[in-house]
C-alpha cells in the first residue's frame, strides 16, 4: 500500500492521540484544548457521515412532517480511562455521530448514567467530552451518576436533576426518576457499597426506582400552567412505567405520575436505563426507550410491552453491536418518531404512529432471532 | 479423524426438518465422489452440489475445455484460465487481474479451488453458483470483452468440434446456460483439501512444526482470525463466507464521499450494470453494499477461504498486500479505521514472532499438489519480510491510537486452543485401534 | 461369583486431586476440604477382578478372571448386568430410568461388529437419532446460497432487521451448524460406547449400564453427590464411573473424549428440563 493513502488514519490517529492525551489531565486549560481538537477531529473528518441518520429517508406527509429534531446519547457508564477505555470510546463514537449530524439537532438529549459508580473521575471525564458536542446538551441523571454521593458532583457539574423547558411550541421536562428509599442506613452500608448495589441489575438489595412526592408535587406545579394541547415531552431516566420489578426496570410510583401526565394530549416520555429496543403506549403516553453506548442489556423474561419490537440479538464479536445513540424527530402533531442509529448494523425507525395506532401501522422490521 | 459418512447423512434429513420451510425440498443432492481428500467435507459437498449440477465426466471434460479455451473472448486472448491459472494455485498473482487489450479490472483473482463451496461468488457475492459467475467475466468489457450472450454463442457455435460436443453432453444446441453449467462441472472436480494441515488435524501431531502449531493456537486464539475464517470439519474452507469491512476499501482517500455519492446512484442499477461499476469504477470499492444496497454492506468484501492461501497471493480484494506478513500487520493494527468498520475489528497486539507464527501456519493450508509452488512463495515473501508497508507496531501495541484493549496473553500450558482437537471442536478422538494381531 | 457388601470409610481427599478436580484453589482450603470417600473394593481371595458399583459400595468378584486380566465384552456385559440386578434389589424403590424405547429397539438389531475379535471394542456403535441441535429457530431471510444479486432485491423489502451478524445466516449455515453439532454429539456416541477410547482395563463402557445415556442425568448437575462427598459436574461422575467400573484413568476436564461424551450425554437429553441440585 503506497503511503500517500495513509493520511487519513495518520491524522484520525494523531489526533485521537492529542485528545485522549488530553483526557488525562483534566484541568480548565486542557478543557479548552481537547473541545479544540475535538472540534477539529469532526472537521477532519468531514468526510465521515453520520451515515445512519442520512439514510432514513422519509416520504413524510404534511401532517407528520418533523418540526425539528434532537438526538440523544445514553447510559455510557464511563469508568477512568485507564481502567476501561472501551466505555470512552463508544462515548467518542456517539458523539463523533452527533457532530457529524447535518442538519444539526436542536439539542442533545444526555439520557443519564454517564458514570458507572458516580465517582468524581469517571464524572469529570464524562462532562469534559460532553462539552465537545457542538449542539447544547441537555443533561439527566442516572442512578450510576447519583448513589455514591447522592448526587452532590452531579448538581454540581450539570445543576438541578429535574427541570423544564419550552421549545418550539414543545413543553419539555426533565425528571430524576432514580430516586430510592433508604435501604443503606440500616444495613450500615459504605457509599461505594450503596453505589455499587444500585448499580447491579439482579440483587434484590436495592429498593425501587420512583419519581418521589415532593418531586411529582414539582411536577404538577410545573404542568398548571401549561395548555393541555401543548405537546409534552418527559425525559426520564427510569422508564416511567412497571416493565420488569427483580430488574429495577421499574419506577414504583410511575402510575402516579401517569395520572399527572393524563389531561394532556401528546404525551411522549423518553427514557434510558434499559439499553436496548423498548416502545411501549400506554393511554395517552408513548414510551420511547433509549440505546446504550456502553453494552446492550437482554430483554426481561416477563413483562416486555408488547408493541415493543426487539432487537435481533447483539453479536458479542462485534464490540459495538447492540450500542448506539439515536435522534428523534418531533413531528408538527407533537410526538416523536424515533431513529435507532445502531452500531455495526442498519438502522431502525420506530414511528409515533407505530404507537398510537396499536401496533398496527408503520411495523419497524421485526428481528430474526428470538431474543434470549 | 476423518469425518466419513459420519456428518454427512444426517446432513440432508436436517436440513429440512430445520424449520419446517413451507417451500418442498429444491433437490435431491448428489453423492460425493468416494475418494474426497480429507480436508474437503462430504457434507459440505452434498450441501453445495445439487444432483441436475451433479459433474458428469463428460461434462466435466467440455467445460474443462472451455474453461481453457481463449476463443471465449473477444480477441481469442482471455479464458478463464487466464486469471485462474492453475501455475498460480488457480490464480493469476496479479494485485488485480488483466483482461483483454491489456485492462485492468479493479479486483484481485480468487482462486477457483474449492470455489464450488462458496455460499456466493465473486468478492462482492453478487453471484450465488458457480454457473452463474461463470456467465458474467465472459461479458466484461475489461475482461473477456464479448458484447453479449449471443455472440459467445455464435461464436462458440461455428467451432464445429464444439457444437458436437456439446450436442452429445446436453444433447442440444449451443446455449450460454449449458455453456455456464459445462464450466461449473468442471469447477466442482476442483476441491483441494489435502494439506500439510489436514495430516496434522488427523493426528499426525508432527505434521506442523512447532512454529505452525503455536500459529494455529494464535489463529484461535489471540489472533481472533477463527471468528471469521471459522473452519471445522464440516465446513473446512477457512471462511464464515459472510461480508466484513476489515477497512481494505478506507485506503482510497476519498472512501466515504463515494459512499455517499453511491448511496444515491447505485439504486437503480441492474444486475450488469453493478457488475460493471464494480469492475470499471472505483466503486468497486463498496463492495457488498453494491449488491445488497444495504448501509452496512459498505466497503465489505467476502472473507476469501484460506485454503491454498500461501500461493494464492497478493491479498485482499484489491490485491493490496503483498505477502501474508503485510496481511498479519493489517489485522494486528486493527484495519484501517472508516465509519463502516466491522466491529470485531480491533488491534491485536501480535509480536513480530507470533506474525511469524501465524504466517508459518496459513502456509500450511496449501494442498500438497503445491508443495513446490508453496516454497517458492514462502521464499518470495520471506525476502521482502522487511519490506512491511502495513505495519505500525505503535498502534498494535496501543502505544497510538485507541483501536481497543486486549486480553492478557492467554497461558498456553493452562488453555491451548490449538489442543483442542480437530479445528477446535472434539474430533481429535483417535478411532479404535484397529484390529489387533 | 459373589457378592460382597460393604460400608465404605473415608480415605481421604488425595483422590479428587488427583483426578485433576480439586474442591478449592488455595492449599489451605485444600485441608480443609471435607474428605472424599473413594470406593474401595474388597480384594478377592482368589485374585479375582473385583468390581464397584457407581453407589459406592456394591462390589462383585469375577470368578475366574484374574486381576490385570481383560473381561471379553461380554462378560463385562454379564457382570454389568449383574451388578445392577444386585443394586436394583438393594434400592426396590430407587427411580431409576427405564431404558427408552428407541435403545430398546435399537439393541435388537444391533449392527454387524465392525471388529468382532477386539474384546472392548462396540460391536457397531448404533447411531444417535438425527435431531437438529442448532440454530433452528432462524427464519428466512438473510443470504442463501441462492441469493445473488436477484434474490438480494426481493429481501431488500423484507421487513426483517438487517445489516448485521444475525442477519446474514442463511439455511447453508444452520445446515453446518447443525452437522457439526451432530458430528461432535456423535463422537461422544462412539467414545461412550468403546471401552477402548474409555481406556478401560475391564473391557467395560459407558452404554452397558447407561443405554442410550439413560439415567446419566445430566440436568440434575450440579448436586451434592454423596458417594463423592462434595458437589460434583457431570463430568466428575463420567470420571468416577471410568475410574470405577469401567477401570480407566481419570480425564482432564478438557480432553476431547470427556468433552464429546458430555455433548452426546446432553443431547440425548434434549428438551429436559435443568434442574441443578435434584437428588
Amino acid at each position: 500500500m503506497a503511503n500517500k493513502f495513509r493520511s487519513i488514519e495518520t491524522k484520525h490517529y494523531a489526533e485521537r492521540d492529542a485528545f485522549f492525551e488530553d483526557l488525562k489531565k483534566l484541568d480548565r486549560r486542557a478543557f479548552m484544548r481537547v473541545a479544540g481538537i475535538s472540534a477539529g477531529i469532526v472537521a477532519g473528518m468531514g468526510l465521515r457521515s453520520p451515515h445512519s441518520f442520512q439514510l432514513v429517508n422519509v416520504a413524510d406527509a404534511q401532517e407528520t412532517k418533523p418540526r425539528f429534531s434532537f438526538a440523544y446519547i445514553s447510559d455510557t457508564h464511563l469508568y477512568e480511562q485507564k481502567l476501561n477505555d472501551r466505555f470512552v470510546r463508544a462515548i467518542l463514537k456517539a458523539v463523533d455521530d452527533v457532530n457529524a449530524l447535518d442538519p444539526q439537532p436542536d439539542f442533545v438529549l444526555f439520557g443519564g448514567d454517564l458514570a458507572q459508580l458516580g465517582q468524581a473521575s469517571e464524572l469529570k471525564l464524562g462532562a469534559q467530552i460532553l462539552k465537545s458536542i457542538k449542539a447544547p446538551v441537555k443533561m439527566m441523571v442516572g442512578e450510576h451518576d447519583w448513589f455514591l454521593d447522592m448526587g452532590e458532583l452531579w448538581r454540581e457539574l450539570f445543576g438541578a436533576p429535574n427541570y423544564s423547558f419550552d421549545h418550539k411550541g414543545v413543553h419539555f421536562v426533565v425528571l430524576n426518576s432514580i430516586l430510592e428509599k433508604d435501604f443503606w442506613t440500616e444495613k450500615k452500608l459504605t457509599p461505594m457499597e450503596r453505589m455499587k448495589i444500585v448499580a447491579g441489575l439482579d440483587n434484590a438489595l436495592q429498593s425501587r426506582f420512583e419519581v418521589g412526592s415532593e418531586q411529582r408535587e414539582w411536577l404538577k406545579k410545573d404542568l398548571a400552567k401549561v395548555d393541555k394541547k401543548t405537546p409534552v415531552i418527559v425525559f426520564s431516566h427510569s422508564p416511567l412505567y412497571k416493565y420488569y420489578k427483580p430488574w429495577n426496570f421499574w419506577t414504583d410510583d410511575a402510575d402516579e405520575v401517569q395520572a399527572i401526565l393524563k389531561p394532556f394530549d401528546k404525551v411522549t416520555v423518553i427514557h434510558g436505563h434499559t439499553h436496548q429496543l423498548l416502545s411501549n403506549q400506554i393511554a395517552n403516553i408513548s414510551f420511547h426507550g433509549m440505546l446504550s453506548t456502553a453494552w446492550p442489556w437482554p430483554y426481561a423474561p416477563e413483562g416486555l410491552p408488547k408493541l415493543t419490537v426487539q432487537m435481533n440479538r447483539p453479536d458479542p464479536f462485534s464490540q459495538f453491536d447492540g450500542c448506539g445513540n439515536g435522534r428523534m424527530d418531533v413531528l408538527e402533531a407533537g410526538l416523536v418518531n424515533k431513529l435507532y442509529n445502531l452500531w455495526e448494523r442498519n438502522p431502525i425507525t420506530v414511528r409515533a404512529s407505530y404507537l398510537t395506532s396499536g401496533g398496527k401501522q408503520d411495523v419497524p422490521p421485526r428481528t430474526k432471532l428470538p431474543s434470549y | 479423524m476423518r469425518l466419513s459418512s459420519g456428518a454427512a447423512l444426517p446432513l440432508v434429513a436436517l436440513l429440512y426438518a430445520l424449520t419446517g420451510y413451507a417451500e418442498p425440498p429444491p433437490r435431491q443432492p448428489a453423492q460425493p465422489p468416494a475418494d474426497l481428500p480429507p480436508g474437503v467435507s462430504p457434507a459440505l459437498w452434498k450441501l453445495v452440489v445439487p444432483a441436475s449440477a451433479a459433474p458428469t465426466p463428460e461434462k466435466v471434460a467440455l467445460g474443462q475445455k472451455l474453461f481453457n479455451d481463449k476463443r471465449l473472448s473477444v480477441d481469442d486472448t482471455v479464458s478463464c484460465a487466464t486469471c485462474h491459472d492453475e501455475n498460480f494455485g488457480f490464480s493469476d498473482g496479479k494485485p488485480v487481474s488483466e483482461g483483454v487489450k491489456g485492462q485492468k479490472v479493479t479486483r484481485n483473482s480468487p482462486t477457483v479451488l474449492n470455489a464450488m463451496f462458496n455460499a456466493s461468488q465473486f468478492w462482492d457475492g453478487r453471484a450465488s453458483t458457480l454457473e452463474d459467475q461463470a456467465k458474467l467475466p465472459i461479458l466484461n468489457p475489461r475482461e473477456m470483452g464479448m458484447p453479449d450472450e449471443a455472440a459467445v454463442v455464435a461464436k462458440v457455435k461455428a467451432i464445429p468440434e464444439y457444437q458436437a460436443e456439446f450436442r452429445k453432453v446436453f444433447n442440444r444446441d449451443v446455449n450460454y446456460d449449458d455453456l455456464a453449467a459445462a464450466i461449473g462441472a468442471f469447477e466442482r472436480t476442483l476441491y483441494s483439501g489435502n494439506a500439510r494441515f489436514d495430516r496434522f488435524i488427523q493426528g499426525d501431531s508432527k505434521a506442523l512444526t512447532d512454529s505452525e502449531r503455536r500459529g494455529w493456537a494464535l489463529f484461535n486464539g489471540k489472533g481472533r482470525c477463527n471468528t471469521c475464517h471459522a473452519g471445522n470439519a464440516v465446513n473446512p474452507l477457512f471462511s464464515d463466507q459472510k461480508f466484513h469491512n476489515i477497512g481494505i476499501a478506507a485506503h482510497k482517500q476519498d472512501f466515504v464521499k463515494m459512499a455517499r455519492e453511491a448511496l444515491k446512484i447505485v439504486r437503480t442499477g441492474d444486475e450488469k450494470q453493478i457488475d460493471e461499476l464494480a469492475l470499471e469504477t472505483d466503486f468497486s470499492e463498496l463492495g457488498r453494499f453494491l449488491v445488497t444496497k444495504q448501509e452496512n454492506d459498505i466497503g465489505a468484501f467476502k472473507t476469501p477461504t484460506l485454503r491454498n492461501i500461501g500461493i494464492t497471493g497478493p491479498y485482499m480484494h484489491d490485491g493490496s498486500l503483498a505477502t501474508l506478513w503485510d496481511v498479519m500487520d493489517h489485522y494486528n493494527k486493527g484495519g484501517v479505521s472508516n465509519p463502516y468498520l466491522d466491529g470485531g475489528m480491533q488491534r491485536l497486539g501480535l509480536t513480530e514472532p507470533e506474525i511469524d507464527d501465524l504466517v508459518a501456519f496459513l502456509y500450511t493450508l496449501t494442498d500438497e499438489r503445491f508443495t513446490k509452488l508453496n516454497q517458492k512463495f514462502l521464499t518470495q515473501q520471506r525476502a521482502r519480510k522487511n519490506q512491511r508497508p502495513e505495519r505500525d507496531t505503535a498502534v498494535a501495541m496501543g502505544k497510538k491510537g485507541n483501536l481497543g484493549d486486549l486480553a492478557p496473553n492467554p497461558d498456553l500450558n493452562v488453555k491451548n486452543p490449538a489442543e483442542l482437537g480437530v479445528y477446535g471442536t472434539e474430533l481429535s478422538v483417535k478411532p479404535a485401534p484397529a484390529k489387533k494381531p | 461369583m459373589t457378592f460382597k457388601m460393604k460400608l465404605l470409610v473415608g480415605t481421604g481427599a488425595l483422590l479428587s486431586f488427583a483426578g485433576g478436580v480439586a474442591l478449592a484453589s488455595g492449599p489451605a482450603a485444600r485441608t480443609a476440604a471435607p474428605e472424599v470417600k473413594k470406593h474401595q473394593v474388597p480384594v478377592s481371595k482368589d485374585g479375582d477382578i473385583v468390581l464397584g458399583l457407581c453407589d459406592g459400595e456394591t462390589t462383585m468378584e469375577v470368578d475366574g478372571v484374574k486381576d490385570g486380566q481383560k473381561m471379553t465384552r461380554e462378560q463385562a456385559q454379564r457382570v454389568s448386568g449383574a451388578l445392577m440386578a444386585e443394586w436394583l434389589k438393594k434400592n426396590p424403590d430407587a427411580n431409576w430410568d427405564p431404558v427408552p424405547l428407541p435403545a430398546v429397539a435399537q439393541a435388537a438389531t444391533p449392527p454387524p461388529p465392525k471388529n468382532p475379535e477386539a474384546p472392548r471394542s462396540p460391536p457397531g456403535v448404533p447411531r444417535t437419532p438425527e435431531k437438529p441441535t442448532a440454530g433452528g429457530s432462524v427464519v428466512q431471510g438473510g443470504v442463501r446460497p441462492e441469493s445473488g444479486g436477484k434474490d438480494v432485491k426481493k429481501q431488500a423489502g423484507a421487513p426483517i432487521q438487517d445489516g448485521h451478524t444475525y442477519g446474514a445466516f442463511s439455511e447453508r449455515d444452520e445446515a453446518i451448524w447443525a452437522a457439526s453439532t451432530q458430528a461432535f454429539v456423535e463422537e461422544g456416541n462412539r467414545v461412550f460406547h468403546d471401552g477402548d477410547l474409555l481406556g478401560s482395563t475391564v473391557a467395560m463402557s459407558c452404554d452397558m449400564c447407561h443405554p442410550d445415556a439413560s439415567n446419566t442425568h445430566p440436568e440434575t448437575y450440579p448436586k451434592y453427590q454423596v458417594q463423592l462427598g462434595r458437589v460434583a459436574l457431570l463430568r466428575d461422575m463420567i470420571n468416577w464411573c471410568i475410574e470405577n467400573p469401567v477401570r480407566g484413568k481419570p480425564m482432564a476436564d478438557d480432553d476431547p473424549r470427556m468433552r464429546a461424551m458430555e455433548a452426546y450425554i446432553y443431547a440425548k437429553r434434549k428438551g429436559t428440563a435443568l434442574e441443578y441440585g435434584k437428588k
